[in-house]
């Protein structure tokens, strides 16, 4: 950049870097802000022709919530969403309490087999869930959990990735304090429950909220566990009701994006500093 | 709860046989270590590593939902080679997943190194959280709002393309734009995420280093590919291996937006593998297509290893 405006007054050649700064900045939050916005008017217009007219108008005179009534009498809309919060917080619970309890083991604790099982792990890590989706179908069958929330619960409670990144944190964390707690005839699981889960908030809410995020949208595995609509998640449950409707009343399918993401949004918000941090310190951590 | 019962009864032991001194510290803690491993041995055992043999089990196999299969030996393997539409899916996974890679990667850095410039911090944060909200909504949701954006004659792109004398472009349907059309909406999808790894990346580079350059009289430009850039690559080696990974892995975007069409043109290798299963119910043969990928991930993930040690400086 300065190289280019050295020609021109150092004063005028900074104005432009910011302007240009700026500029690129604002377009890239508009092209991501815009078609949500877009989509929430969307689900406010009255007809097709209202959603789809080019440029966008607001014209309060013509907005109507008829569309999301509409929603909810095509599909179970509200039983997706209890299924989806259902299946992401308890995969997400569950793996807290396997990834910490065995990251614990990795990093502290002294036992035969340890190398290999830790090499499992890892190795495990390239084997992502789309590659055993056939065998893993099967299995769920055989246990007849096909078409119960089961099947999407309980694949995600293993996580190679959660472990790791825990033994990252448990591996940096002083080991002064847990030498005290021992000296003070603590056990294993005092010390780790009142001495490493305390110090690892940051590193557990990593975790949680990338697990959270992932089987809250995660389209592949309802679509392959779940037959009855009654118990499909919100992402399948969404394509369903796309799915309806081929032509005509693409405001209800608006309006059942827009109630799928508004909640998202209004956590997100809430929690957006413990989010942000998160997401940005999981390059870190690894 | 089976791990509550599995934890306790290693600590009762504990608590109860040494109470007051110190006693000398045990050479292992195999009882320990079993109790903490227990949860997640069960569930990589059923989920895991069950479900990994299986693969190599089914490609042997031809089995559908209905029968329980006879064995083929390699005939699903000759299918493999065969196949003369595998090559093409591949190929167009291969030619999205780079594509998102490189925006991800190269966009990404360019945002948050443009983030890094002096402003207020609401505006920062306005940026930051504007960027990842995508990243927290599924796939499913923002592919169906793409394709109301996407739509050829009364979509919102074209349009805005209208605007500045571009004809209209068939975004979905056509075999050119629809896995550009998959790129666009899964790099839009998941930069923010890029974006905010690199802004931590960048705040862990010691101020003192750039203060120390700008000292010397270094540039901007010298300062970002002398500085900022090398202590910067654990970071962009990060990010392209995860980003690699999840982008090879696309599902949802594709089904929802173009269903893997026109032709093949925007198919991905696990939409392809999941047809095979549960559309033709042939999982045997989607066995075999698992086991290629896993091949794939596997070579990758060595060679972004191998390519770390060259370029990266811890």
């Amino acid at each position: 950049m300065s190289t280019a405006t050295t020609s021109m007054s150092p004063r005028l050649g900074r104005l432009a870097a910011r302007v240009l700064t700026f500029l690129v900045l604002g377009i890239a939050a508009l092209a991501i802000t815009a078609p949500f916005l877009w989509i929430f008017r969307g689900a406010l217009s009255g007809s097709d022709a209202e959603l789809y007219r080019l440029p966008p108008t607001f014209d309060a005179g013509t907005l109507t919530v008829r569309n999301f009534g509409r929603v909810t009498e095509q599909v179970p809309y509200f039983r997706f969403f209890l299924n989806s919060i259902i299946v992401s917080t308890v995969v997400t619970a569950a793996q807290l309490i396997t990834c910490s309890t065995a990251a614990y083991a990795f990093a502290r604790l002294r036992f035969r087999g340890k190398g290999v099982l830790f090499a499992l792990v890892i190795g495990s890590l390239m084997i992502p869930i789309q590659v055993t989706i056939v065998p893993l179908f099967l299995v769920m069958s055989k246990l007849g959990l096909t078409n119960t929330l089961w099947a999407l619960i309980l694949p995600g409670i293993f996580s190679a990735f959660g472990i790791f990144l825990l033994r990252q944190h448990f591996l940096g964390l002083p080991r002064g304090l847990e030498e005290a707690a021992k000296i003070d005839g603590a056990g294993q699981f005092r010390t780790f429950a009142r001495i490493i889960l305390p110090l690892s908030g940051p590193s557990i809410a990593t975790l949680g909220i990338l697990c959270f995020t992932y089987w809250w949208n995660d389209l592949l595995l309802p679509l392959v566990m779940i037959s009855d609509t009654d118990r499909q998640t919100l992402p399948v449950g969404l394509v369903l009701l796309a799915g309806r409707f081929s032509t005509g009343s693409l405001g209800t399918i608006a309006a059942g994006i827009t109630m799928a993401i508004v909640p998202v949004l209004v956590v997100f918000l809430a929690a957006q500093r413990y989010i942000v941090q998160s997401i940005a310190s999981s390059g870190l951590k690894l | 709860m089976t791990t509550s019962s599995t934890l306790r009864p290693g600590v009762g032991d504990r608590s109860v046989t040494d109470p007051g001194p110190p006693a000398p510290r045990p050479r292992g803690d195999g009882a320990a270590a079993l109790a903490f491993l227990t949860p997640s041995i069960i569930t990589f055992l059923v989920f895991v590593l069950a479900p990994t043999v299986g693969v190599l089990v089914l490609s042997f196999y031809n089995w559908n939902l209905l029968s329980d299969g006879t064995f083929v030996g390699l005939d699903n393997f000759d299918r493999l080679i065969h196949d003369g539409r595998l090559l093409g899916v591949y190929g167009s996974t291969t030619y999205m997943a780079l594509a998102i890679l490189a925006v991800n990667v190269v966009l990404g850095l360019l945002l948050a190194v443009l983030l890094e410039t002096r402003m207020p911090r609401w505006l920062r944060g306005f940026f930051r959280l504007s960027y990842l909200f995508p990243f927290v909504v599924s796939a499913s949701a923002v592919a169906l709002i793409w394709r109301f954006l996407l739509n050829k004659d009364l979509g919102l792109v074209n349009y805005l393309l209208g605007l500045v004398h571009v004809d209209r472009i068939d975004w979905l349907g056509s075999s050119a734009f629809a896995p550009v059309s998959v790129i666009i909406v899964n790099s839009w999808k998941t930069i923010g995420f890029s974006i905010l790894v690199y802004i931590a990346g960048l705040q862990s580079i010691p101020d003192q280093l750039r203060e120390a350059a700008i000292v010397d009289g270094a540039g901007a430009w010298t300062r970002f590919w002398r500085i900022t850039f090398p202590l910067l690559s654990p970071t962009i080696f990060f990010l392209v291996v995860i980003n690699t990974i999840n982008s090879f892995q696309i599902f949802a975007e594709p089904r929802v937006l173009t269903q893997g069409g026109p032709g093949d043109s925007s198919r991905t290798i696990v939409e392809y593998l999941y047809d095979r299963a549960f559309g033709d119910f042939d999982l045997g043969y989607a066995s075999a297509i698992g086991i290629t990928f896993a091949l794939i991930l596997v070579v990758l993930t060595a060679i972004q290893f191998w390519f770390s040690r060259r370029w990266t400086f811890y």
